[in-house]
């Protein structure tokens, strides 16, 4: 264990709350899912209709995400959130962002993008390291993706 | 002769340049994300899932089976040189092979490690090319009654046994069956929870699950935690070992062989578990206990030469009755499902090419990684410097760009980053996703045949004790839930009469050894 992931481990008050919301929310989703289930028809045994297999495993499912909820006590394997989270919750959106230009205006550009802010401000690379690895890495995944493995990736710059 | 002649064949294939080449490349990116803590074998597999499906089946398979065993030998060196393993299962050898590396040893250490994990991989090659067939010629005659109790004990025991909380691990596997449903009723078409999606309709990918989960949410964690300052590697001397080194880890390689071997076999086994219950093994057998911890090379022996046999010899379940026994087979099974191939008892007889040369391309790959890890351990140990701020977008782009490739839907690259943030929540509140991966490509199988039985009995479950083999694994499945209920009341009752003064990051880990420790009989 190194100092960072310990530093990580929350107090004992915030991970039962924390064990408890990461209970109740797929105790949510099998309430839902049995739901949808029940309607899709769920026939009987001799003849299971589409909505039964799902319902039995979406009732599983409240009945685990139950017991959990009744053993919150910490276990230590719980990470805290963090300001340090922050840095995902870009990620994630530059994430989506990606998807979202990659067919509109190719792969080019949005990668460049990604792999500058990565570097750059996620990853606080210097700017001569980012700029290499950003112009090598795109043309690489050029190289491998679009005259390698011949692949239709949406692109701007042909050859 | 009748037997050996395609495992001979087998040969042809393996030497054919062009399998050779995917194998040197499966294995070089074994070690090298072996080498690279917090990139795990599960998440390059699941990476390179869309750009393998271009290559021919068998140099695909060849080259992702590569990845896998060849990470075992990589997992090694930054265990023994930084005392963080690379690879959950080279966990407990950075006990032993990080105190030998203090006092001068890490060249002995990473050298005993490699020597048995070649010896563990190879007898447990031997040892397949006996066992799979056999497994397979016995499951031929399964029907769907068998294959339903087969793949509820697989789960149950990949819950009970590979994670730290039976119920965490039991929710995963459901949430991962109540996933595999979406889309259309496997026998009858009917639309299910696809919220009127047709990107939905025809359910999600596999690929894209293993994708999310293992690539782009271990990277999302590792965004956040990898900020830290990666410590110096001590430096290695000559990685031969002494005879007396070599005298003493013979035992242990021995042991660990076969231990790694019967436990890779096993759901829920594998390449972690097998080298922890090796290291356990070694430390109850020594006349010396209190070496241990301080440098004694049966504790880098024993679990190395463990966690290697273990790899190879999970294959078992998969080549030879369509059930992965654990994530990472999970991964593969959906490489083969990618390639047109279905995985179970017929592949042998159906194509023993691919079998056997995957089988036999292992012998070639573990020669290739022994001289990796001797004469060219330099270079890998010279790896350990490159940063992780520069290898995450490298490999988020990868991922991206490769789930695009799969159907050449944008759609498919949100579904991954939502599977990404799933699993980076999974891993804050200690939620592991292997049983969610692993119930998601049972999911079907256990769904169809389920039903399947159900209507053959007419809808009386007690048919399934009507038929011997199911009747016995459902004994089993019994025998395991009764297991686990009692020793979930022993660790209650246990927990209650200790004080809660160590922090619980603290105590958890040597919690866990005792349990092991204690009754190995369970891991059975």
């Amino acid at each position: 264990m190194t100092t960072a992931e310990q530093d990580a481990r929350p107090s004992a008050a915030y991970a039962r709350r924390q064990n408890i919301i990461a209970a109740a929310v797929p105790l949510a989703v099998g309430a839902i899912a049995a739901v949808l289930s029940w309607q899709l028809g769920i026939g009987d045994l001799a003849d299971p209709g589409p909505g039964l297999w799902p319902l039995i495993v979406s009732v599983a499912m409240v009945v685990v995400s139950a017991v959990l909820i009744v053993q919150s006590a910490p276990t230590g394997e719980e990470e805290r959130f963090g300001r340090e989270s922050l840095v995902v919750g870009v990620g994630v959106l530059s994430l989506l962002g990606y998807a979202f230009l990659f067919e509109l205006v190719g792969f080019e550009i949005p990668t460049v993008a990604l792999l500058v802010l990565w570097l750059k401000v996620l990853g606080r690379e210097s700017w001569r390291v980012t700029i290499a690895v950003s112009l090598v890495a795109s043309t690489a995944i050029y190289l491998l993706f679009i005259a390698g493995l011949g692949v239709s990736l949406p692109h701007i710059v042909h050859f | 002769m009748d037997f050996l002649s395609p495992v001979l064949a087998g040969f042809g294939v393996v030497f054919q340049p062009d399998n050779l080449f995917y194998c040197l490349l499966g294995v070089t990116l074994g070690m090298l994300v072996g080498v690279l803590p917090g990139l795990g074998p599960a998440a390059t597999i699941a990476i390179l899932l869309p750009v393998t499906y271009n290559i021919e089946p068998t140099s695909a398979i060849i080259m992702l089976a590569g990845i896998f065993y060849g990470a075992q030998y990589g997992g090694t060196i930054t265990s023994v040189l930084l005392r963080l393993p690379g690879e959950a299962s080279s966990v407990v050898t950075a006990i032993d092979g990080y105190e030998m590396a203090r006092q001068g040893r890490a060249g002995a250490a990473l050298g005993i490690a490699a020597i048995g994990s070649f010896i563990g991989g190879t007898i447990s090659i031997v040892a397949l090319t006996f066992v799979a067939p056999l497994v397979s010629g016995f499951a031929v005659d399964f029907g769907p009654a068998e294959y339903t109790m087969l793949a509820v004990l697989g789960l149950l025991l990949v819950t009970t046994i590979g994670t730290s909380s039976v119920a965490k691990g039991l929710l995963m596997a459901l949430l991962g069956l109540l996933l595999a449903t979406i889309g259309q009723d496997p026998l009858i078409g009917t639309e299910r929870l696809t919220f009127g999606s047709d990107e939905l309709l025809d359910g999600i990918d596999f690929v894209i699950v293993a994708m999310g989960l293992f690539g782009v949410g271990e990277i999302l964690h590792n965004l956040e935690s990898s900020r830290r300052k990666v410590p110096q590697p001590i430096k290695v001397g000559s990685v031969y070992p002494s005879r007396k080194d070599l005298a003493e880890s013979k035992g242990a390689i021995t042991r660990g062989s076969v231990s790694g071997f019967l436990l890779g076999i096993l759901p829920g086994g594998g390449a972690t578990i097998s080298s922890m219950v090796a290291y356990a093994v070694e430390r109850r057998v020594t006349k010396q206990p209190e070496r241990f911890g301080k440098g004694a090379i049966q504790g880098v022996a024993g679990p190395e030469t463990a966690n290697n046999a273990a790899a190879t010899s999970s294959f078992i379940p998969l080549l030879s009755l369509g059930i992965p026994a654990n994530a990472t087979m999970a991964i593969m099974f959906g490489a083969l499902l990618l390639q047109g191939i279905t995985p179970g008892p017929l592949l042998v007889d159906e194509e023993p090419e691919l079998f056997w040369g995957v089988v036999n391309s292992m012998y070639v790959g573990n020669i290739l990684l022994l001289a990796m890890s001797l004469p060219l351990i330099g270079i890998f140990v010279r790896i350990l410097r490159v940063r992780a701020a520069i290898l995450a977008p490298l490999t988020v782009l990868i991922t991206m760009i490769g789930v695009y490739t799969v159907r050449n839907n944008v759609f498919d690259m949100f579904l991954v980053i939502g599977l990404g943030v799933l699993g980076y929540l999974m891993k804050k509140v200690g939620f592991e996703p292997g049983p969610l991966v692993l119930a998601f490509v049972l999911g079907g199988i256990l769904e169809s045949a389920f039903r399947r039985s159900m209507r053959t009995f007419d809808g009386d479950l007690s048919g399934f004790l009507r038929e011997p083999i199911a009747a016995t694994l459902l004994g089993a499945i019994v025998v395991l839930v009764v297991l686990s209920v009692l020793r979930a009341v022993r660790t209650a009752r246990k927990k209650k009469s200790k004080e809660i003064d160590v922090t619980p990051a603290e105590h958890q880990p040597a919690d866990r050894d005792e349990h092991r420790d204690r009754d190995p009989a369970e891991h059975r």
